[in-house]
């Protein structure tokens, strides 16, 4: 399970029968940079930095753009949440309240370098 | 499983169901572990009590849903332990690839370099 802000959602004119109504949200992980100052993810605080992917995740919850949510990831997630049938491996299993990270726990200065993602490790 | 150290936690009213009222710990693996997704994190149910600072064990898969408790709870991953002490010999790291190599400003809480050169030569001593 990852940490991720939705950023959007998507919409197909045509979809798979089985996705019935369900909404899709594009969500992008959030990033912990090894340089740099960390900040807590409120739900309305300030911005974290997020990795440059963009995943599609199934949403149930409801969850509205800008919020932080937890996105589960696998077909396992996928069965015990929204059912067998669905094709998709992402699921938002919730919306994050908040999200407190001790600063002093990061590094201030990473000697390794970064993935060409910019993503560590 | 994997090392990593808990470095916060994060609350969340709506959720699924199924999630109750398990802690989540937010953890930062010390080495690249094959992540599902490019990420530099991952969150993880804690029912073992760790604290925000502590090196953790964390069990990935269906193990993890036991760990915490219901293997129906759509988690991917759990604590499955605290560590007390990480002994890794310094030069079995000396010539590992990048992304599996311990970074200088971010090494376990726990560590204890050792000098051997492969991890069975320091048993031996």
């Amino acid at each position: 399970m990852f940490l991720g802000r939705v950023v959007g959602s998507v919409w197909g004119g045509k979809e798979a029968a089985s996705l019935g109504v369900n909404k899709l949200a594009l969500v992008r992980p959030v990033a912990f940079p090894a340089h740099g100052p960390v900040v807590a993810v409120e739900a309305d605080g300030a911005d974290q930095p997020l990795t440059p992917a963009l995943k599609i995740a199934l949403d149930q919850l409801g969850a509205g753009i800008g919020e932080y949510v937890l996105v589960g990831h696998g077909s396992r997630i996928r069965d015990l949440t929204v059912g067998p049938f669905l094709p998709t491996k992402d699921v938002l299993v919730a919306i994050v309240d908040s999200c407190h990270v001790d600063p002093a726990l990061f590094p201030d200065a990473d000697t390794g370098t970064p993935d060409a993602s910019g993503v560590t490790p | 499983m994997i090392l990593g150290r808990m470095v916060g936690t994060v609350w969340a009213t709506r959720k699924n169901p199924r999630l109750g009222n398990l802690k989540l710990a937010l953890v930062r693996p010390y080495f690249w572990y094959d992540p599902s997704h490019d990420v530099d994190h991952l969150v993880a149910v804690d029912q073992v009590g760790a604290e925000v600072g502590q090196d953790v064990i964390v069990c990935l898969g269906q193990p993890g849903r036991w760990a915490a408790g219901d293997f129906r709870c759509p988690i991917e991953a759990s604590v499955a332990a605290i560590v007390d002490e990480t002994r890794i010999a310094r030069k079995s790291l000396s010539d590992a690839q990048a992304r599996f190599a311990l970074r200088q400003a971010f090494l376990p809480a726990s560590l204890q370099w050792t000098e051997g050169d492969t991890m069975a030569e320091d048993r031996s001593r």
